[in-house]
């Protein structure tokens, strides 16, 4: 209704300014001067309508969207909205935790076993050592020194598998 | 004048029948209205009830959720604490077991009581390490004996009812499991 309002405002001040070039036109004086002015405030007063019911909109909207956004159906629904989004942070939370639970206790058994490892192929290493130093005479120098030098590589590489290889082939030796 | 006098008179009457014909609309229509009205505050009403009740619901289940996943983490907890004691037990045991190789069989190259060990150790990382628990216990079962063959074998041999120097049996089996994994 309003912006009807105003755009008849505006065709009445076109027409007004139409009736001056016409009364102009027609050469008659003082008329067209009043005219003008009248057809001038005519279309000030049609964009003062315009933009109040703009501001009167956009005002209303705003205070809608506010009043509407703290009702209490739509804050209920936020908290829905915020309790299960906590329900799927917790399910995955759990899921995590069970994880890093289980990379921990995987880490420390690995540990344990390391550990083990560490000490039998230092037994291991001995015995071997001790063998080939008692087998060192008997042997020839090339021999000797291949088997030395397995015995080096397999324990840097700390290889319980070939360790027990030349443990066989030096007791066989033997 | 006249004319603009009636133009303007004209113009009040039509907005005055406008507004009659507004207020007869409202006066029948007013129940309707009513009626409508009250619909739609006891519609909003209902959904606000439910849900707040649903908020309710949520809540109770979030804080049992809650419990129940603490509760789970702290047995899954204990759970990996008693499995890495077990492992720990079991390499103990595998410890003990070399040893009594050792000291029974005196004579025994230590690569034999070394690859017994070893083996052993190999079969409690392959129970350990199962996904499925049917593979799981079998591994398990497998574990448990080979280790029953090595303790009988070294038994019978301190005891002297076993006819060979060496632990067969377990070599065997040591042999018959490369032999499958081959």
């Amino acid at each position: 209704m309003i912006v009807r309002i105003a755009l008849l405002l505006v065709f009445t001040a076109f027409a007004l300014f139409f009736s001056v070039d016409l009364l102009l036109w027609l050469a008659i004086p003082g008329l067209p001067n009043l005219l003008t002015q009248l057809g001038l405030v005519t279309l000030m007063i049609a964009f003062g309508i315009l933009l109040s019911a703009g501001l009167f909109i956009i005002i209303k909207l705003t205070l809608a969207t506010f009043f509407n956004y703290v009702s209490t159906k739509e804050r209920l629904e936020r908290r829905l909205l915020f309790i299960n989004v906590k329900q799927e942070q917790l399910k995955q939370l759990f899921y995590f935790k069970t994880i890093q639970v289980n990379y921990f206790s995987e880490l420390k058994r690995k540990r344990l076993l390391q550990a083990n490892n560490k000490q039998h192929l230092k037994s291991l290493s001995k015995v071997i050592n001790k063998d080939l130093q008692s087998l060192k005479k008997h042997l020839p120098k090339s021999q000797y020194l291949q088997l030395h030098q397995v015995y080096r590589q397999s324990l840097k590489q700390q290889n319980i598998e070939a360790l027990l290889k030349l443990q066989t082939e030096i007791t066989t030796l033997n | 004048m006249t004319r603009l006098k009636n133009w303007t008179f004209a113009l009040v009457k039509l907005f005055h029948s406008i507004k009659d014909e507004n207020l007869q609309w409202q006066e029948k229509n007013q129940e309707q209205e009513n009626k409508l009205k009250h619909n739609r505050v006891l519609a909003s009403k209902a959904l606000e009830a439910d849900l707040k009740k649903r908020s309710v619901q949520l809540e109770h289940d979030i804080n049992l959720l809650r419990t129940k996943n603490e509760t789970e983490l702290t047995l899954f907890k204990t759970k990996c604490q008693q499995d890495i004691k077990d492992y720990k037990q079991y390499l103990t045991a595998l410890d003990k077991l070399k040893r009594s190789i050792q000291s029974s069989y005196t004579h025994l190259p230590e690569a034999v009581a070394f690859t017994i060990h070893h083996h052993a150790k190999h079969l409690l990382n392959q129970m350990w390490e199962a996904k499925d628990f049917e593979q799981k216990m079998l591994h398990e079962m497998q574990l448990i004996n080979f280790m029953t063959t090595v303790h009988e074998e070294a038994r019978r041999y301190l005891e002297g009812t076993s006819n060979t120097s060496l632990p067969e049996k377990t070599l065997h089996l040591i042999q018959r499991k490369q032999i499958n994994s081959e």
